[in-house]
């Protein structure tokens, strides 16, 4: 509307002078009076000045004016209020360029005011300065639409105010056809969210019927190995008493099955198969296998793919140590201090960590019980050389599982990822399922908000789509 | 030097063995943990050589043990990783002291200088035994 109001938004608020709206002309622009009397006082010309013209007046350190002159004069220190007040009056800004502002012979920051009846000397002409009439523009937003309600004075601002806000509004039918449609977004969005769940649900069904099935087809297949060696110690006995039996029967039984088993496993469980046709064919060759099927179904099970944090100073150590491990069909990642050991734990979860005590930086023991304050899931196995009974029981009160006593053999190690890892499911293979399940989509905008919706609404049905 | 019984043999072959069957996999794994384990050990006895010469701080000899005491036992150097275990237990004043005396750290210092001599000359018999075994000058 005018100059100044472009820096003043809300430029209606905070009458900080509470001057009294009704008559007394000369009582009324006491501010405009005091300003001219500080200016024509000529005490603060380094800070507030009348220009060369004398028509208008300029601040030329706002600083300064702030701190200084506000709260002397005005008992307020807020500039902008002291330009609101100023605008009040009529009095406008006068705009320059940034270059005219750099060429201002007032200085880049200054601020110069102009009101046609604010003159040097002029002291009667400020009667004429007058507040401008109180002009209530209040943009009241209802439910779908704007309204403006004014005053009937000065209506021909206000009109033109009201022109540029419908010019920058939607219309009521606009708004409401992009809500009907923000609304169906939201239900397609909802709908497909509950599609999504289901499929989801479906799909854990689903693997865990697999993962029955394939329960029940390894153990029949455990079975039929008992059998097929037992059926080969019947043949064999039965040779060696002289009885002729046909060459081709002794096999046959127990080698498809294993090809068919091979090839429908997952991926998961070849760390069992190698180890079966092996020692047949070696049970086969020699002797009495009776003890072997046993030791068979005994022998723990540990699955390729376990992902286990070493933490290990000593290089060699290391070297030995993920050989091990990696022979046992685990990922190795490596740190070599307490320190590293805790922030990669923040970072990543492990199936397993193997953790050397003495270290730089932070003994294994300390970084256990640091971690234990986020993480007291994953399995913590302490790898010394320091033995004695002192020493284990602090290990195991820091929160570590167990210890590995330096130097241990590969047997050693092995009994111990038993210990902590038969019958899991690799982090790795759990995290593939979680990811195979839900389908890869583009991400939703603000998916946080519409997860707030749905959480908020009952579930839609699908028949809304 | 100390009551527990020095280990029988330079080295323990049932945990190198273990380990030299690893080759199967990656050919030369042991042989080069091995080089690397030499130069480890050459490293650290010059170490703890410089500490009996300067500033002779137990608790730095004591960890220096510790340190090599590790991976000369994984790789079944048992001798030497007995003479570590010696200095790293002569460094905390575990082993060593005499009864009713108050001992000096020099007299520790001492003995983990004795220790550590042992250590050296089992280093130099290792050396010629591995040697050997692998059939080319480590």
């Amino acid at each position: 509307m005018d100059a100044s109001e472009d820096n003043l938004p809300g430029s209606n608020g905070n009458d900080t002078f509470g001057i009294s709206r009704s008559g007394q002309k000369s009582g009324s622009n006491d501010f405009v009076r005091k300003l001219f009397k500080i200016l024509e006082g000529g005490q603060y010309t380094h800070i507030v000045q009348w220009t060369e013209d004398g028509d208008s007046f300029v601040v030329l350190d706002t600083n300064a004016f702030t701190t200084q002159i506000l709260p002397q004069h005005f008992k307020h220190s807020n500039f902008s209020s002291f330009v609101r007040q100023l605008n009040k009056y009529d009095f406008h800004k006068i705009k320059r360029t940034t270059e005219e502002k750099q060429n201002s012979q007032y200085g880049e920051h200054s601020w110069e005011f102009k009101h046609p009846h604010f003159k040097i000397h002029d002291e009667e002409q400020l009667d004429n300065i007058k507040r401008k009439s109180a002009m209530q523009k209040k943009f009241l937003l209802y439910e779908n639409t704007v309204l403006l309600k004014q005053n009937a004075e000065n209506g021909v601002v206000v009109d033109s105010a009201a022109d540029m806000i419908f010019n920058n509004t939607v219309s009521k039918s606009k708004f409401h056809q992009l809500k009907r449609k923000v609304e169906a977004l939201d239900q397609e969005v909802n709908y497909l969210k509950n599609e999504n769940y289901e499929l989801k649900l479906g799909h854990q069904k689903s693997q865990s019927k697999y993962n029955t099935l394939l329960d029940n087809l390894i153990s029949t297949k455990e079975f039929s190995n008992v059998l097929v060696t037992n059926f080969n110690v019947l043949v064999n006995s039965l040779t060696s008493q002289g009885l002729e039996i046909p060459a081709n029967l002794t096999f046959n039984a127990t080698m498809p099955t294993t090809h068919t088993v091979k090839s429908t496993q997952s991926p998961q469980m070849s760390s069992a198969v190698p180890t079966l046709p092996v020692r047949k064919s070696s049970n086969i060759d020699s002797g009495p296998p009776s003890t072997t099927p046993h030791m068979i179904l005994d022998h723990p099970i540990l699955r390729p793919g376990f992902n286990v944090l070493l933490v290990e100073d000593d290089s060699i150590c290391i070297q030995l140590c993920s050989k091990f491990l990696m022979k046992y069909g685990c990922t190795v990642e490596v740190v070599t201090d307490g320190l590293a050991a805790i922030s990669t734990l923040e970072k990543f979860r492990y199936d397993l960590v193997l953790m050397d005590i003495v270290m730089p930086n932070l003994d294994g023991a300390t970084a256990t019980s640091i971690v234990r304050s986020f993480d007291n899931h994953t399995p913590i196995i302490a790898m010394t050389g320091n033995i004695e009974d002192q020493d284990l029981v602090t290990y195991l009160q820091h929160g570590m599982n167990d210890i590995l006593a330096k130097p241990f053999t590969k047997d050693d190690l092995h009994s111990m990822l038993i210990r902590y890892l038969r019958n899991r499911v690799p982090l790795s293979e759990q995290r593939s399922e979680l990811s195979s399940k839900t389908p890869p989509s583009p991400p939703l905008p603000h998916s946080s908000d519409v997860s707030n919706l749905t959480r908020e609404e009952p579930p839609i049905k699908k028949q809304h789509v | 030097m100390s009551s527990i019984p020095t280990p029988e043999g330079v080295i323990n072959w049932d945990t190198l063995n273990e380990i030299v069957s690893m080759d199967e996999d990656s050919p030369d794994f042991s042989k080069n943990l091995i080089i690397q384990y030499f130069d480890q050990a050459a490293t650290t006895f010059d170490q703890i050589q410089e500490e009996l010469d300067g500033k002779c701080e137990l608790e730095q000899l004591a960890s220096l043990g510790h340190f090599l005491r590790g991976s000369s036992a994984a790789l079944g150097l048992q001798r030497i990783a007995w003479a570590c275990e010696r200095i790293q237990n002569l460094g905390r004043k575990r082993e060593g002291s005499i009864r009713g005396q108050t001992v000096p750290d020099s007299h520790y210092a001492q003995l983990i200088t004795e220790a550590l001599a042992y250590a050296r000359t089992e280093f130099i018999a290792a050396k010629a035994e591995l040697s050997a075994f692998y059939g080319s000058e480590l």
